[in-house]
């Protein structure tokens, strides 16, 4: 079943005539580990920018779950509604909330009860091994910690589709391998969409079910590792 | 939708605020019984006076922008980018000055140089007089407002220069001493910081009407507050106050302008932080006694003075029995002000720094604008608006003040939570988003708390250039709501010089004691964020 569709998305910046991606059309399967890879500045992280709905496609439409979310210069549902999960390459933990703060945040924002909070917590807390870490501010927790606190946050949501904007590229080689495992392990898991933006081949061909090549904005290769 | 309503709100408000009064006075200063009419302007071109009022304006406010900046842009570097001594303590002293209404520093110089002042006894009476006869007048008003807003060139050159990536002047190292690479790189890497503190200077001096008031050097601004308070000629008021808003949008149109190219958005490289001061060697003493003499005439001498001045338990008790109330009123608006202030400016900044509606620009214009315009034309402006029988629940209330502030300083809180927000990765409210909070609950949860440390500084300036404003209250102020400044303005008239310096001491010290509180409890807090 597919999850999320873009047909013939144009996208271009005031400060650059060059369009960021062009006439792009991407079906991504329901349960699928996609990966977008391609070079700095070939669009990438703009597909990933467009499906959350922080920005409007100039031409061409976006659906999600079969429901019609953009299209042509307009935003049709926020990116509150979509149902979404983000990895950002920042990570964006709040630096002012707790592990738990952070983790709570949207379930508060979607008005889920305080015992069903709790259980969701504990259990988000155990699947990515950061069981006794609620209490801790992000600055407090190793680079592998952050990553599954930004992890733990996006997937508490149950969302239909996880977006991973180059989430391992600040990491060291070793980290990086762990915790592409523990993507998997999280994914084998919890079985959601995965959409992961990177330019790095090898962590490409470990986490993707099919690899989608963008060149100069546009798709120049898509099918399996 | 949330945020576009809740931001095109904010606009809607600060055109009502701001630029509706100015708007307002401007129509009305062209009708006569209804009827399109110049007659008001005629009267005020045709009369040589009115230009030769201009032309002291414009000689005086150009003379405080050339010293200012030659003198603070030096003072900024040594403070921002060498090993000086003691560089806290100087700057704190510098800025004072530009904490009080600058008419104080004028009394200060007065109980000093004035024919009665304290060096009379002391030095001959052909030296007490031309001296006096060299304050009362431009040298006097240069004075005064040369040590008023040396901090604006001084501050603005330390901020930019933090926005300076030290990698490129380590690269300049490499071939050249540090003098080239001030002078060929962080100088011109500057510049558009150098150029807004110029335009600054000059429009502040431009509107100041306190100062050549008192000294008796007669400006435009001077005119304008005269017709309206004196002799109660409103058209002839707006009138003289519509060159002035002219003038203002003119330099600012040329300053967005040759800016626009070059960018004037700060952002703070932390990095800058790190980099390695000028050592100043052997100069570092000789460079210490300079700023100490500066510092010292410029600020401690005139604070030496009132304090000498209202020396006594019976200055003080007189002053708050004479002006208790007022002391009370000006703390309270003042903080009234900085509150809606700080939030004002905190959306508006958000709206500014995200780019939230498409005319964000035009908002940031005319917030500067505003800031830009002399207090006098704002108040003539709200007059004109707001005096009506319907709106007397704002005209004739405290509320008339707290409007004329937002009017005029939305800009400082604005610009700098614009600035702090500019510090905030935007992933983190779009992380928020994604997570399903409103717009609503993002900035409450997750901006708000992030730029805690901007909303500190916007209620600190707020709270300051409310408690300080003369323009504006003078003009506006309900029977019985006049604030401190306004009613040390009146009683400067007849008051002894005991009473008046006592009142000036009073009010420094409501200005830089609950300030100087505040940055200590927002300080440490800030710190200890990362983000």
């Amino acid at each position: 079943m597919k999850i999320i569709e873009l047909n013939s998305v144009s996208k271009g910046y005031n400060h650059d005539s060059a369009k960021a991606l062009n006439e792009v059309s991407l079906k991504i399967n329901s349960g699928e580990r996609t990966v977008i890879l391609g070079p700095s500045g070939c669009g990438k992280t703009t597909i990933l920018r467009l499906i959350a709905g922080f920005i409007a496609p100039d031409s061409g439409s976006i659906s999600i779950g079969g429901q019609k979310v953009a299209e042509n210069g307009r935003i049709l549902v926020d990116p509150e509604h979509r149902n979404l999960g983000m990895v950002f390459q920042d990570l964006a933990l709040w630096p002012h909330l707790t592990v738990r703060g952070n983790i709570e945040f949207g379930l508060r924002a979607r008005g889920i009860r305080k015992d069903d909070r709790k259980e969701k917590l504990k259990k988000i807390l155990e699947l990515v091994g950061l069981k006794g870490f609620g209490d801790r501010k992000p600055a407090q927790l190793s680079g592998g910690q952050q990553q599954r606190v930004a992890l733990a946050r996006a997937l508490v949501l149950e969302p239909g589709v996880l977006l991973m904007d180059e989430p391992l590229s600040s990491l060291d080689f070793e980290l990086n391998v762990r915790l592409r495992k523990e993507i998997l392990r999280l994914h084998k898991e919890l079985n959601f969409t995965l959409l992961y933006v990177t330019h790095n081949r090898e962590e490409a061909n470990d986490i993707a079910t099919r690899v989608v090549v963008m060149n100069k904005g546009c798709i120049s290769n898509d099918g399996s590792p | 939708m949330q945020k576009r309503v809740f931001l095109t709100l904010i606009v809607i408000l600060l055109l009502i605020v701001g630029l509706l009064p100015v708007l307002s006075m401007v129509a009305k200063s062209l009708t006569v019984d209804g009827h399109l009419s110049f007659s008001a302007y005629e009267g005020v071109l045709a009369s040589s006076y009115q230009w030769v009022l201009m032309g002291h304006s414009m000689v005086l406010s150009s003379i405080v922008t050339v010293l200012t900046v030659a003198v603070g842009v030096p003072l900024g570097i040594l403070f921002g980018k060498t090993d000086f001594l003691l560089r806290r303590f100087f700057i704190f002293l510098f800025v004072i000055p530009l904490l009080i209404p600058p008419y104080i520093s004028a009394v200060s110089w007065f109980d000093l140089l004035g024919t009665g002042g304290l060096l009379a006894p002391i030095t001959s009476p052909r030296f007490t007089e031309t001296v006096s006869r060299l304050l009362f007048g431009l040298p006097g008003c240069v004075l005064v407002l040369f040590s008023a807003f040396l901090s604006i060139p001084m501050v603005l050159t330390m901020v930019f220069l933090k926005s300076v990536n030290p990698r490129l002047e380590e690269a300049g190292r490499l071939v050249s001493g540090w003098r080239g690479v001030l002078k060929s790189i962080t100088i011109p890497l500057i510049l558009p910081g150098i150029l807004l503190s110029a335009m600054l200077v000059f429009l502040l001096s431009f509107g100041e009407f306190g100062v050549p008031n008192f000294l008796r050097y007669d400006v435009f601004p001077v005119e304008s507050f005269t017709q309206f308070s004196a002799f109660y000629n409103f058209k002839a008021a707006t009138a003289a106050a519509v060159p002035l808003a002219v003038l203002t949008l003119a330099i600012l149109a040329v300053e967005f302008w040759f800016l626009r190219d070059r960018g004037t958005g700060l952002s703070l490289a932390h990095e800058a932080a790190k980099a390695q001061p000028v050592r100043l060697g052997r100069y570092r003493t000789l460079m210490l006694m300079w700023v100490s003499l500066l510092a010292f005439l410029l600020v401690v001498l005139p604070l030496i003075v009132l304090l000498i001045q209202s020396a006594g338990f019976e200055s003080y008790g007189e002053a708050l029995n004479r002006a208790g109330d007022s002391l009370l009123r000006s703390i309270l608006y003042a903080a009234a002000g900085a509150t809606v202030l700080t939030l004002l400016g905190f959306f508006t900044g958000y709206l500014i720094q995200t780019k939230a509606v498409c005319f964000w620009r035009s908002v940031d214009f005319m917030t500067i604008f505003l800031f830009a315009l002399p207090g006098t034309v704002i108040g003539i402006g709200l007059v004109s608006l707001w005096n009506h029988q319907w709106a007397n629940f704002i005209y004739a209330t405290p509320l008339i003040i707290i409007l004329g502030y937002l009017a005029r300083y939305t800009a400082l809180t604005s610009r700098i939570s614009a600035t702090y927000l500019a510090q905030i990765p935007s992933s983190m409210e779009e992380a928020a988003q994604i997570a399903g909070a409103s717009w609503f609950r993002r900035m409450a949860l997750i901006v708000a708390p992030l730029a805690k440390r901007s909303l500190f500084a916007s209620w600190i300036v707020g709270y300051i250039f409310s408690l300080r404003d003369t323009g504006i209250t003078m003009l506006v102020y309900p029977a019985g709501h006049d604030t401190l400044p306004v009613r040390i303005f009146t009683l400067m008239a007849n008051g002894s010089p005991g009473l008046i310096a006592a009142l000036c001491i009073l009010m420094i010290a409501v200005t830089i004691v609950p300030a100087g509180i505040l940055w200590m409890i927002s300080n440490p807090v800030s710190k200890k964020e990362a983000i």
